[in-house]
């Protein structure tokens, strides 16, 4: 049971990187890219629902490992406030732009840049075994995690801006960030696979595999492949960071009896939850050529 | 007395745990109503074919996407400060109510989904699936609303474990503790309040233009409709807030005490609100009985009483708005007997427009009552609020850090609903491509043209229909 309760975890905590994170990365670059609109237009539907991983991987956590997420939550009540203070600067702000379009720019940015390095060096500081937010490998985890976000929106948006006419801007950025990232991410696994005790190469490999995939999706301009690849490469890199962690998760488990609630009320709700969310994802990605047409004919 | 590092921050922590919960209920309260007003709306107008119904379904609908957003920003805020303000009380309880967050998570997320497919997808749906993808996020609101107040039920009435000789949570029955006994009155209690606040704050919105002196078709019916919801809403509260009170009576007697100001058990209890006392009058209410014997905050020991002015005198504000809001609609209801017209004189609309504020502040204040009315305990009877607070020092600057930004968001917010509410022109400007013909609405008329917003490329779908009825069925309300 408590095998299936950590997978849920884990695979919340992917989610959450995968689109929350995602948005995030896009808010970063509203501080550098002159089309907004291009961003807001993506994140504006999902971003609600993507947000709702983190309270997912929350709620899960309090609900089935009550003692290790009240332990973390008093140890890192700094960076943790300052991470729910970011994400309410941000949402906001982004919802504001929506009838306020020329205002809340830099709020929406700074936010969007706070709060990941925030989450990431709580969860670095976590994982390498109750580090302070302020060490030096936790600030490391921040930079990278804020990395990946900036990484995964580059290549998402490229597809994005591929279907409104020109990818050529984010293709390149998405490039670089790829490259810079990777570079990151490899420093880390070097220096942590040293130092730290599980070796978890298979997760460091299949990384570096999807990152190099990536570049040559991305050169390639395949933009639909490339989002998978990128999502893998991310998603391995947290995978690899939970692997090398010990958090004492079975002792701190909740009963059974608690675990099973919980379980078919997913179960229930995900009948719900997963065709919605599909059609989510599936009616704002649709390309709409009446729309495409009208954005040609106002250009 | 507490785990705090320091008095100062035990309070910090209270105040910062109040200041944000007490911001969040308001919008959660219109979040849950807003939605179901917006597809009252467009309903109407795809029934008829009104423009005027329309574009007040569009116009809420923006409204419902800012409150939505930050309605939900402020909510994560609450679960962060789950544990970082009170680790204590998650540490140890968090198994035993956290099924309840499960559920609550679930329908959140089926509201959010909802949210982006309902307010993105204007023009990508048809207009029936546009309607009907609307529900779900009614739904999921009370649910979610439902799920949440059953952690405070338990709070007030904890059941569904057992305390070892250790003091160690054992034999969890997680579905025992959501459906506690105080679930039911404290769920129907709130789920109503929340209808209150979003319908009058609504109706309150357009009393102020019609006072300004637009009593135009578009005006009187976002007043009516809003309006008319809390107004019938207000008397049931009545009904369901006396339930809550003896609900109260019967398993907190301490709480009681203090909300109704019993300082001495006694025989025959004055009722006592503000400056007025009738005396034996309580002990009517609650027994029936001129004489009956009610217990008074002197029958328990000090260290196991709440202040005893707060909840007093919140709940004294509560029930004052509450009846003040009822009378509201009274007046309101005789006027359309009479004439079938709203009351015409200004001090209707004056009083309503005020009754937005009010029921907002109501709803703080029952939040206050119970809230105050349950310390010392964070678990009553079971866990003490000091017990349960982060041990960590600097909570005090938390709080300063919480409460500026804060004060930004509410001041922004608030300017940015006054935006979408304000003359059409400015709104035209503003809206984005997503909302085809929003804003297309100009003041002080019923001949609206139809798709002449920003984006009057793009056709209106399936309005065809509806459109021969709507001469008839058009101004319907009160006209």
């Amino acid at each position: 049971m408590t095998g299936v309760a950590v997978a849920l975890l884990l695979a919340g905590l992917t989610a959450y990187l995968l689109f929350g994170g995602a948005d995030f990365g896009a808010g970063i670059w509203h501080l550098f890219i002159r089309d907004r609109r291009l961003i807001e237009h993506a994140m504006g539907p999902v971003w609600e629902a993507n947000h709702v991983w983190l309270i997912f991987v929350m709620v899960l956590a309090w609900t089935v490992f009550p003692p290790v997420f009240a332990g973390i939550a008093s140890a890192y009540w700094v960076p943790l406030s300052i991470a729910a203070l970011g994400i309410v600067a941000r949402g906001s702000a982004l919802a504001f732009r929506k009838v306020v379009p020329d205002r809340y720019a830099g709020t929406f940015a700074i936010a969007s840049l706070i709060t990941p390095f925030c989450l990431g060096a709580v969860a670095g500081g976590v994982a390498l075994g109750r580090r302070g937010w302020l060490s030096p490998p936790a600030i490391y985890a921040g930079v990278l995690t804020t990395g990946l976000c900036v990484y995964l929106a580059a290549v998402y948006l490229t597809w994005d801006a591929h279907r409104e006419g020109d990818a050529e801007r984010f293709r390149t950025l998405a490039m670089r960030t790829g490259y810079a990232v990777g570079a990151l991410a490899l420093i880390g696994a070097v220096t942590f696979g040293r130092t730290g005790g599980a070796p978890h190469s298979p997760l460091i490999a299949l990384s570096a595999i999807a990152g190099v995939a990536s570049l040559v999706l991305l050169w390639r301009r395949s933009y639909l492949a490339v989002r998978v690849t990128a999502a893998l490469a991310a998603a391995t890199v947290l995978w690899g960071a939970a692997a090398g962690a010990h958090l004492g998760l079975g002792a701190a488990s909740a009963p059974d009896a608690v675990l099973t609630v919980v379980l078919i009320a997913l179960a229930v709700g995900g009948v719900v939850l997963v065709p919605s969310l599909i059609w989510l994802y599936v009616l704002f990605q649709r390309d709409d050529k009446e729309r495409a047409a009208f954005r040609g004919s106002q250009a | 007395m507490s785990l705090a590092s320091s008095a100062t921050d035990f309070l910090a922590a209270r105040t910062q745990m109040a200041l944000t919960l007490g911001f969040h209920i308001v919008l959660a309260a219109i979040g849950i109503g807003l939605p179901a007003l917006t597809l009252l709306a467009e309903w109407r107008g795809h029934r008829t074919g009104d423009p005027v119904y329309r574009e007040l379904a569009r116009r809420w609908a923006r409204a419902t996407g800012v409150l939505f957003a930050v309605g939900a920003v402020s909510g994560t805020v609450l679960s962060f400060e789950m544990g970082t303000l009170w680790p204590h009380f998650m540490a140890k309880f968090g198994q035993v109510f956290g099924a309840a967050f499960a559920m609550e998570g679930i329908a959140f997320f089926i509201e959010a989904i909802f949210i982006g497919i309902y307010l993105y997808g204007w023009d990508r749906l048809s207009p029936r699936a546009h309607l009907l993808s609307g529900l779900p996020i009614v739904v999921g609101g009370i649910a979610s609303a439902f799920f949440v107040v059953t952690v405070n039920s338990w709070m007030n009435q904890p059941r569904g474990f057992r305390l070892d000789v250790h003091g160690n949570v054992t034999d969890v029955r997680p579905l025992a503790a959501m459906f506690n006994p105080a679930t039911p009155p404290e769920a129907v209690h709130l789920i109503l309040a929340s209808f209150m606040v979003c319908g009058f704050s609504v109706a309150s919105v357009y009393a102020v233009g019609m006072l300004r002196g637009r009593r135009d078709a578009y005006h009187r019916r976002a007043f009516a409709i809003p309006f008319t919801f809390a107004a019938v809403t207000a008397p049931i509260q009545v009904i369901v807030g006396d339930w809550a009170t003896r609900f109260v009576a019967a398993r907190q007697p301490v709480k009681f005490a203090a909300m109704e100001g019993i300082e001495h058990t006694r025989n025959g209890v004055p009722f006592k609100a503000g400056f007025l006392e009738i005396p034996n009058m309580l002990s009517v209410m609650l027994k029936f009985d001129p004489h009956a014997r009610l217990r008074g905050l002197d029958s328990w020991p000090r260290e196991q009483e709440p202040p005893k002015n707060v909840p007093h005198y919140a709940f004294d504000l509560m029930a004052g708005i509450g009846t003040a809001l009822v009378l509201l609609g009274v007046w309101a209801l005789l006027a359309w007997w009479r004439r079938r017209d709203l009351p015409r004189s200004a001090w209707f609309l004056r009083a309503a427009s005020l009754a937005g504020v009010g029921a907002a502040i109501a709803m703080e204040a029952g939040w206050t009552t119970t809230e105050v009315g349950r310390q010392p305990w964070i678990v009553y009877g079971v866990m003490r609020t000091g017990d349960a607070v982060n041990p960590g020092s600097g909570l005090t600057a938390g709080l300063y850090a919480v409460v500026a930004v804060y004060a930004v968001l509410a001041a922004v917010t608030v300017t940015v609903l006054r935006r979408i509410a304000r003359a059409p022109e400015a709104g035209a400007a503003t809206s984005g491509p997503d909302v085809p013909s929003d804003a297309a609405w100009p003041e002080g008329g019923t001949g609206a043209p139809e798709g002449g917003g920003p984006e009057g490329g793009v056709p209106e779908r399936g309005d065809g229909a509806g459109a021969s009825g709507s001469g008839a069925e058009r101004g319907e309300v009160l006209r």
